[in-house]
């Protein structure tokens, strides 16, 4: 009897959330804009930087009176990083009318709504995900990446190891589409320049202990390494890291590890660990000081996070986007995005049409002390031209 | 290898504190406790925060106590009240309970990751077999230890234990005979989340504090209470010590497999020994 009573309320709860989607007629004058993205697991806190940067852009906005006319609304719904929930997720906000989907975090999300974008009739634009598939061989006309793909981070590393006096390098990288994929690019890198790789490391996606894997690394003879884990998994490992001593033992450069995020938690910890550095608050724009100030005024005097800036520059690029198509259908933005220009925080940058690949200038640096605070500094900057590789020739673009 | 052994057990150290909680709270109570996980976090945060002012040992006994107070308003309110309901009706309302928590860690203590540092007097390592190994890590291997020595003189040596082993053997006798399970029942669930809050504050330097940290913790635990045998205070002694190895070695011999091994073990004990390593009796 209990039972079936927990299950009339289950299917009445179903559904009203069928019903409850039918929305309000005005749909169609309002910018709706779906943000499935990490709310809670390992990469939380990187979902919580997208949304901040999305309600940022978003209030902005609509302080001006919203884009070309049109007021802008956001729904977040949790996705925990997980391609399966991930489409789920996105599914139920295009169909509620939030079509311009962003925000999401882990590559392997991005690649399972990629294929569903056109039966939802919305569009996906990636800030943060940078498996070289989204715009390889898995890229579809409905899908942008205004963010750094690995290629791109790539570039900047090939250079730099070219430079470092440490021989022998090992690579622990988190075992998802995007840590494959750095990994991967390490590993040629490390082959251009004459580098020998003693341990390549896949560490699975929110592993509590790193210990085993420092044991490995120490052992292998590693002088460098590299590392690619982001969120939960970056702070586990550096904490242990440094506990076990390979942080003073072993260089230690990585991707998304030198982030304003993981220096607040890290704190000393992360001093002297270099890295791509894909976005910081510290950039020497007149358009990103202006965003930084805005920032600051808004939160308390905080400075935007490298995931905060990476988001917002996708806001401005939808935002324009809309601005030019004047049309808030999914179709129509896209068509305005493909191929166009944008002013950004990061300077004036281009949607490549063949890919939907943003060309971004990157740069590299440290953590280190500037003006009493520890944050990431740059001590490189790689224009566009070099930094952005040319489309590989993987994807084959359809019509929109 | 000798390292990897030790770290194994330094895992295998925290996978007992929390799943002996577990074991306690079921042999008694016969109830999947979904909040226990949750608990863990809370422990962790408290210690958190108790230790930038407290220090490391009043960190660690503050936690034990807030969580123990927890623990007996969990008992009280929830699972007194619930114990004539379906079991379904208790891992439900407990699961409910976990989500509650998480939002409220998330309300006191943020969204953002924190990090406890290595409390300055264990900090440092020392050499073992020319190995260096950091001394909190050793700290943690004796604290499990000796909850483990504790709970077990405990368990055989006081009235309330042998209640509680009364209980999880057969409940309804141990009732019969003029046991109040209710009384026994506040102070266990009370130690249990002790034993979570204990485990959390130790954890606290070693891992990111997060408000869904629980939750990574809490299917392990599982696993070696279901491995262990439920309900047996000995099986998850072993099934925790024989998991952090198997994690820890799967890892570093058999990458691609270890995150399944500890599944694969579970599997195994429930086709071909149901009652758990140590679990003759459920």
């Amino acid at each position: 009897m209990r039972r079936s009573h927990l299950l009339a309320f289950g299917l009445l709860g179903s559904a009203a959330a069928l019903v409850a989607p039918a929305g309000p007629a005005t749909a169609q004058e309002t910018l709706k804009i779906g943000v499935p993205t990490a709310l809670t697991g390992t990469y939380a806190g990187l979902g919580a930087e997208a949304v901040r940067a999305i309600e940022f852009a978003v209030a902005e906005a609509n302080a001006k009176g919203g884009v070309a006319g049109h007021k802008v609304e956001i729904k977040t719904l949790d996705t925990e990083a997980k391609p399966e929930v991930a489409r789920k997720q996105a599914e139920k906000l295009a169909l509620e009318g939030y079509k311009i989907l962003t925000g999401t975090i882990a590559s392997g999300e991005g690649l399972a709504m990629g294929p569903l974008l056109a039966r939802w009739d919305a569009i996906y634009v990636s800030t943060i995900n940078k498996s070289d598939k989204l715009t390889g061989d898995s890229c579809v006309p409905r899908m942008f990446r205004t963010n750094h793909q690995d290629a791109q981070d790539a570039a900047v590393v090939r250079p730099w190891l070219g430079s470092r006096k440490e021989g022998k390098w090992a690579i622990l990288a988190a075992d998802i589409a995007w840590g494959r994929d750095s990994g991967k690019s390490f590993v040629e890198a490390a082959k251009v320049n004459k580098k020998d790789i003693v341990a390549e490391i896949y560490s699975p996606f929110g592993s509590n202990d790193y210990a085993p894997f420092i044991q490995q690394i120490k052992s292998s003879g590693a002088e460098g390494l590299w590392v690619a884990l982001a969120g939960r998994d970056a702070i586990n490992f550096a904490t242990q890291a440094k506990e076990f001593g390979l942080l003073d033992k072993v260089f230690v450069a990585g991707v998304s590890f030198v982030t304003d995020n993981n220096v607040k938690t890290l704190g000393a910890t992360s001093k002297g660990i270099w890295g791509i550095i894909n976005y910081s608050s510290t950039l020497d724009t007149p358009a990103n000081k202006a965003f930084v100030e805005a920032w600051k005024t808004k939160y308390n005097g905080d400075e935007p996070a490298s995931f905060e800036g990476e988001t917002y520059l996708g806001m401005q690029v939808i935002f324009q986007a809309v601005e030019k198509a004047k049309s808030v259908k999914p179709v129509d933005v896209a068509k305005a995005m493909r191929g166009g220009t944008f002013d950004t925080v990061l300077g004036k940058v281009t949607l490549r049409a063949e890919d939907h690949q943003m060309v971004l200038p990157n740069y590299f640096g440290y953590i280190g002390e500037r003006g009493g605070k520890l944050r990431p500094i740059i001590t490189e900057t790689i224009p566009a031209n070099v930094a952005t590789t040319p489309p590989t020739g993987t994807c084959k673009m359809g019509e929109l | 290898m000798l390292v990897q052994i030790l770290n194994g057990l330094v895992y295998g150290g925290l996978l007992y504190i929390v799943s002996v909680g577990l074991v306690l709270i079921f042999g008694l109570r016969r109830i999947v406790n979904f909040a226990h996980g949750s608990l863990f976090m809370l422990g962790a945060y408290v210690g958190f925060s108790v230790a930038a002012m407290g220090g490391f040992w009043g960190a660690l006994l503050a936690a034990a106590i807030v969580l123990a107070l927890v623990g007996a308003l969990l008992d009280i309110a929830i699972l007194q009240p619930l114990q004539r309901e379906d079991p379904i009706v208790t891992v439900l309302v407990t699961f409910g309970l976990l989500l509650i928590l998480e939002d409220f860690a998330q309300f006191v203590w943020g969204k953002d990751f924190l990090k406890s540092p290595v409390p300055t007097m264990f900090s440092g390592s020392v050499l073992i077999f020319g190995e260096s190994f950091p001394v909190y890590r050793l700290v943690v291997i004796a604290v499990a230890a000796l909850v483990a020595l504790g709970l077990s003189v405990w368990l055989r040596l006081s009235k309330i234990g042998l209640y509680v082993r009364a209980s999880s053997a057969d409940p309804l006798t141990t009732a019969m005979q003029g046991v109040n399970t209710d009384r026994v029942s506040v102070i266990v669930v009370a130690l249990g989340a002790a034993l979570a809050g204990i485990s959390g504050t130790i954890s606290a330097p070693l891992l990111a504090l997060s408000p869904s940290m629980g939750s990574y913790i809490l299917i392990e635990s599982f696993i070696v209470v279901v491995v262990g045998g439920l309900g047996s205070f000995a099986g998850a002694f072993i099934a925790a010590i024989v998991i952090g190895q198997v994690h820890n070695l799967g890892l570093v011999y058999v990458p691609w497999a270890a995150t399944m091994i500890p599944f694969l073990l579970m599997v195994g004990v429930l086709i071909w020994r149901p009652t758990g390593i140590a679990g003759s009796h459920v």
